[in-house]
């Protein structure tokens, strides 16, 4: 069964909408029932993360062993992973706007998150801005490594080293800080699972469209 | 493909239940407060949908929108292995 991922996507997301909007949560002061949102917008930065992820790996294996292959698979990873950036990014401003008042309190962690999402625009139009394939993929397998190196400390260390009022940073944050109980991980390792695997299928899609593209091209 | 086809199946059917679901609550009037006699049989009815401040129309609509969502995903799915499928073959000549 080479599709059961896909299933397992399907199910997954299903389970974290109804289990998501039904099941019980801890009643706390001024987050209410927005506390629920925790099962979309931050699965959006986990899947953001480890989407990413797989297309700097994808630019390591490009730059060890070139292949159209490798590079394209970055570049898609690459722009699903902006994709959930920027709708983590405008989630976040959604659920700020009543639990913290404004859309944008220039907070450490949205400052932060803003600065990474332009350092990976700027790998568009790095990408964007060459001619020759083979300059365009080495110079961005590069660019790219960089930039998740750039976001890592951007999203994890400096908005703990001040305050902020994001759950999870300001002092030392540790595993505990989402003071998530039980039954908030259920749902929530779930929606991280289905919505990283929405974006991993939708790169598996794109960069096989783009695959088959390149294909026409050289057989034309 | 075969479990894929089967998949779009089954999110179908998902939405159509619900769907089933909806109606009925939609055509059933506020239930009212008159007291009947003891003797009078409680009437069952699909109440389901509208306990809990109506929270299960918007799991329902939210499902719904997924399901949309992620049939278009698995059709572009389809038409891209369809692809992937007759350039072989086109290569294969």
């Amino acid at each position: 069964m080479k599709n059961w991922w896909k299933i397992l996507t399907v199910l997954l997301l299903v389970f974290t909408v109804a289990a998501g909007m039904l099941s019980d949560v801890p009643r706390l002061a001024i987050l209410n029932e927005t506390i629920r949102n925790l099962y979309f917008h931050v699965p959006m930065w986990f899947g953001m993360i480890l989407i990413l992820l797989i297309s700097v790996v994808y630019s390591i294996k490009y730059l060890r062993k070139p292949s159209i292959e490798s590079d394209i698979i970055a570049h898609e990873a690459a722009r699903v992973g902006i994709l959930f950036g920027v709708l983590g990014i405008v989630t976040g401003m959604e659920w700020a706007k009543f639990t913290w008042g404004e859309y944008w309190s220039n907070d450490p962690k949205q400052n932060a998150s803003a600065i990474g999402l332009l350092i990976y625009f700027a790998y568009l139009v790095l990408r964007s801005s060459f001619a020759e394939q083979q300059q365009r993929a080495r110079i961005s397998a590069v660019y790219n490594i960089f930039a998740f190196a750039a976001l890592i400390p951007l999203l994890f260390i400096l908005p703990r080293l001040t305050d902020s009022l994001h759950p999870g940073n300001g002092g030392n944050p540790g595993f505990n800080a989402y003071d998530m109980d039980s039954s908030l991980r259920l749902v929530f390792y779930p929606a991280v699972l289905g919505w990283t695997l929405l974006g991993i299928w939708i790169v598996n899609i794109k960069s096989r469209l783009e695959i088959l593209r390149q294909r026409l091209y050289e057989n034309a | 493909m075969k479990m894929l086809r089967i998949l779009a199946l089954c999110c179908f059917i998902l939405c159509g239940a619900l769907g089933i679901h909806t109606t009925p609550v939609q055509a059933q009037p506020e239930q009212t407060t008159v007291e009947f006699s003891a003797a009078q049989p409680e009437v069952e009815m699909a109440d389901q949908m509208r306990q809990d401040g109506k929270i299960y129309i918007v799991v329902t609509v939210l499902l719904t929108v997924l399901g949309g969502l992620l049939f278009y995903v698995i059709t572009v799915d389809r038409k891209v292995s369809k692809l992937e499928k007759e350039l072989k073959e086109g290569l294969g000549r």
